[in-house]
């Protein structure tokens, strides 16, 4: 599994995938993806490079507290639930926008992107940090 | 400020500033107790501002939608009752976080104790102010998981944790069974509103006519008298002393077990005046009154006894409530409320002297300690007057309703007639003769007689001013209340009793009032309970010789039976249900489902579908050849990793199908979660044997293989008859998200539209799920390491 081909594939592939990945999570609302998606192709990048390079080799270099990313997606879907009842509307109301940028055109905003933000951080948090535990347990 | 401002802020500011409490501990250390009761004083504050609002018996108020499809909403209702608790809760609330400044030791775990305090005092401002019974349920809820974790705070006491847990089995049962209550009120009356009851009269004569009526009260009781720990419920009381001894005062003599109290009096105009009422809340007030006060005198932990004393005294203003059927209603109702004030102003300034005891002589246990007067003069004083107000000495506060209590139990005797015109005082002096006699004992087990030679430290003296001030205040009150009885009974009991009786109420509470039928059962009251003092040691030897001959002549024993059974049985019972192996957890799903599958298309009998029609294209076919060929393999391999591959292919192949069928997202979520799995299989491959090790024998694999081709023809069958067969055709739920994802939530992306707004609460649930599985692989591998 560690070989150099591999290890070149997943070294190449990595920004790449990353990149994809956030696209997919801010195409999600009008073409396939989402957060969802785009969360496990975070997480199955990373996982391979964890199985690739070897767990130590990459922590010692980028070792993010997984934990921490899937409490801040947790509280942010939460938040983004109740946000529409200050304003007087139900639990869960979603409110959409239209911007015109000079130039860039039009862009849509949803709340739901919000949403599906949080969504996509708790995907890759618990998947990684699942990954990792199992990874280090001896 | 508005009123509905000012509650709203007074509940929850508890409860946000609960979450600060960790980082605020960061700057200023030790010292986060303080801002603790800077909280605890706004929210007094608040409380305090609206008194002016009820003062002659009005009650304000005002709500928020919340589910309004069932009639939930946050709605709030002040009235001299909710400000009344109000008070005392937040002003307690004050003194009980100041003094902790003094009793915790700076090594405990600060923040986690002020956050659970600040939790239970939001929980509790929460109850007290709440108009829908749902509402109030949520917060007497959540008053019993905060006393719960304050009673275990010393979680690695056993008997904090067996404290904590009897606590919570008994408190949050008997909210359960009050819900049930409030649903069968709200199956008469059709609201969950309790004002929109109160206020209307015809209502609550439907109420007492109908034939559920007994089956609300009695369902409501259970929960009042488990939180107030009367009648049978008693037992979780005198365990819950394990909490740190702050906490004891605050929850379990001043407020927390005064819900029960609380709810009784609440839901008072809406019960009261029926014979089942009075003898519901006044015969379990009597046996509770008389059984705990006599229980009291075998205790030999000081706290103990404080607990005793305190389901006695709270037994006294439930049977003042249950009173009210046979007399002027009002009387009762006002005695019951001084009383109640009065009592948490004695019973907390008492946990407060037990505290300082406990803190400074270092134990509780009263065959060990004595003679302290001399060392701490000012405790010996503020102690006394404690004792004697709940004694019921003059001019102190507890003589006043004590006298009060006599007062209303001579007329109740009179409105029964003989032969209760004599049992009912009689039985009301007994129950004050107890508490004389070991009102008495508190203060001579601790301060009086000789110091006993060894056991005690060398050095004993009054603790420092941050303890001793908020024991003086209260004993301050206590004198105060009972020299100008007006000051609290002009401006809490009156506005209180009016708000309970829905019409105004005055009261003429004097020291001196005669030479009346109270004054001489007092009387005869302090003569027997001297009396019964000198016996004291030998009534708690003789109870406890015979709770050593008969054990089972306990409530305990029925719990703890019930608890240890419940334990064994569900022990066995998840044994049971996890074996272990993963094996046989896939079978008996699979079995299950081909249960449930089969049964429906065997009742319909109709016959399956006659002609198939299957458009397959020839690339189709080659799919599916290769899709077998990898099951095939994924099955038959002998070795791990190449099943593993020929599973992922497997996969990877479906996804294949779905770009066929047109479904990008399913296709692309399909391949991606493969990737994963296969990737976490490889990690996990390195780990474990390459072969497989099960030996399978040939009756092995014939069931295995008869399970699998069941669960194939179900899905078959299912698939074919979903699509083409003999389901009758109904409306496709897709047409109503095809027309509305982007007119409703602006998205083309149904599939995304559907997860994240449509059905964004279940994607809430499913994302907390995920979250929870990642903490529970947590838990699993750390807890593995220790138990190991």
């Amino acid at each position: 599994m560690t070989t150099v081909i591999t290890k070149m594939i997943t070294r190449i592939c990595l920004p790449l995938v990353v990149l994809f990945s956030i696209s997919l999570l801010l195409a999600g609302h009008n073409n396939p993806g989402g957060g969802f998606i785009g969360g496990v192709m975070f997480a199955s990048i990373i996982a391979l490079s964890y199985v690739v390079y070897g767990l130590e080799t990459i922590k010692s270099s980028f070792s993010p507290d997984w934990g921490k990313w899937f409490g801040f997606g947790l509280v942010l879907a939460a938040f983004t639930a109740f946000a529409a009842l200050p304003f007087g509307h139900n639990f869960f109301r979603s409110a959409v926008e239209f911007l015109h940028i000079p130039l860039i055109g039009e862009i849509e905003l949803v709340s739901a992107a919000l949403f599906d933000t949080g969504v996509y951080f708790v995907v890759i948090g618990s998947l990684l940090s699942i990954f990792q535990m199992v990874g280090e347990d001896k | 400020m508005d009123p509905f401002i000012s509650v709203t802020l007074a509940v929850f500011l508890p409860f946000l500033l609960a979450l600060a409490v960790p980082a605020v501990e960061k700057l200023i250390k030790h010292r986060i107790g303080w801002f603790a009761s800077f909280i605890a004083l706004i929210s007094f504050l608040l409380v305090i501002s609206l008194v002016p609002l009820v003062i002659h018996g009005e009650h304000f108020q005002a709500s928020v939608e919340w589910i309004p499809s069932m009639g939930i909403e946050y709605s709030i209702y002040v009235d001299g009752l909710s400000i009344l608790f109000g008070i005392i809760i937040t002003g307690i609330g004050i003194i009980i976080m100041s003094y902790s400044n003094g009793y915790m030791g700076l090594k405990e775990d600060l923040p986690r104790y002020y956050q659970w305090l600040l939790l239970f005092m939001g929980s509790m401002l929460g109850m007290v102010f709440a108009a829908n019974t749902i509402m109030l349920f949520i917060f007497w809820e959540l008053t019993s998981i905060t006393s719960f974790m304050l009673i275990g705070y010393w979680r690695n006491k056993p008997e904090s944790v067996y404290g904590a847990t009897k606590s919570l089995l008994v408190t949050a049962a008997g909210g359960l069974f009050m819900l049930a209550g409030f649903i069968v009120l709200r199956s008469i009356t059709g609201t969950f509103d309790i004002p929109a009851i109160l206020q209307n009269e015809t209502l609550i004569q439907t109420v007492q006519g109908h034939k559920l009526f007994l089956a609300a009260l009695i369902l409501i009781f259970i929960g009042a008298a488990s939180k107030s720990a009367q009648g049978p419920f008693y037992i979780w009381l005198p365990n819950a002393m394990e909490a740190p001894t702050p906490v004891s005062a605050f929850l379990h003599s001043a407020t927390m077990v005064k819900a029960g109290i609380y709810l009784v009096a609440r839901v008072h105009p809406i019960f009261s005046g029926t014979e089942a009422w009075f003898i519901l809340v006044s015969g379990t007030g009597i046996i509770t009154m008389l059984v705990a006060g006599f229980l009291a005198f075998r205790q030999i932990d000081i706290k103990a006894l404080l607990a005793y004393s305190t389901i006695s005294q709270l037994a006294y203003i439930m049977t003042m409530y249950g009173y009210t059927t046979y007399q002027e209603p009002g009387i009762g109702v006002a005695a019951a409320t001084f009383h109640l004030l009065n009592h948490a102003t004695f019973k907390a300034c008492l946990f407060l002297v037990a505290g300082i005891v406990a803190h400074e002589a270092a134990t509780r246990d009263i065959t060990r300690l004595g003679g302290l007067r001399h060392e701490m003069p000012i405790t010996f004083i503020i102690a006394t007057i404690g004792a004697l107000s709940m004694a019921g000495v003059p001019p102190l506060n507890g003589f006043l309703s004590k006298e009060m209590f006599y007062e209303s139990s001579i007329e109740m005797g009179h409105a029964l007639g003989s032969p209760f015109t004599f049992i009912i005082p009689a039985l009301a002096v007994a129950g004050g003769v107890f508490t004389f006699a070991y009102s008495i004992k508190f203060i001579a087990a601790i301060f009086l007689g000789k110091r006993p030679e060894k056991g005690l430290p060398s050095h004993i003296h009054d603790p420092s001013f941050v303890m001793i001030i908020p024991a003086a205040f209260l004993a301050g009150l206590i004198i105060l209340f009972g020299l100008v009885p007006s000051i609290a009974v002009q401006n809490l009991v009156e506005p209180t009793a009016s708000s309970i009786m829905m019409e105004a109420q005055h009261l003429h509470v004097k020291l001196w009032h005669g030479l009346t039928g109270s004054l001489v059962m007092t009387l005869i009251t302090f003569l027997l309970g001297i009396a019964v003092y000198t016996r004291y040691d030998s009534i708690a030897e003789w109870q406890n010789s015979f709770n050593r001959k008969y054990p089972f002549i306990s409530i305990n024993y029925i719990y703890d039976g019930l608890v240890n059974n419940a334990k064994g049985t569900l022990k066995r019972f998840s044994s049971f249900m996890q074996p272990g192996p993963v094996k046989g957890y896939v079978l008996a799903l699979l079995v299950l489902m081909i249960i449930l599958f089969a049964i429906p298309f065997l009742k319909l009998s109709t016959g399956f579908i006659q002609t198939l029609n299957f458009n397959v294209e020839p690339y189709e076919f080659l799919v599916f050849f290769f899709m077998i060929v990898a099951a095939v393999g994924a099955a038959v391999l002998p070795k791990y990793l190449p099943a593993v591959i020929s599973l992922s292919a497997l996969g990877y192949l479906v996804s294949l199908l779905f770009i066929y069928l047109s479904a990008p997202d399913l296709a692309l979520t399909q391949v991606l979660v493969e990737t994963l799995s296969t990737i976490i299989f490889l990690l996990a491959i390195v780990k474990i044997p390459q072969t497989f090790k099960e030996h399978i024998t040939p009756s092995l694999f014939t069931r295995d293989a008869l399970i699998a081709v069941s669960v194939a023809s179900v899905v078959f069958i299912l698939l074919v008859n979903a699509t083409q067969g003999i389901i009758p055709p109904f409306e496709s739920l897709s047409y109503y998200f095809i027309e509305k994802a982007w007119p409703l939530a602006g998205g083309h992306n149904i599939v995304n539209v559907i997860i994240v707004d449509f059905r964004g609460y279940d994607t809430l649930g499913e994302i907390s799920v995920m979250c929870l599985a990642a903490l529970g692989v947590y838990n699993l591998i750390h807890s593995r390491g220790e138990s190991e």
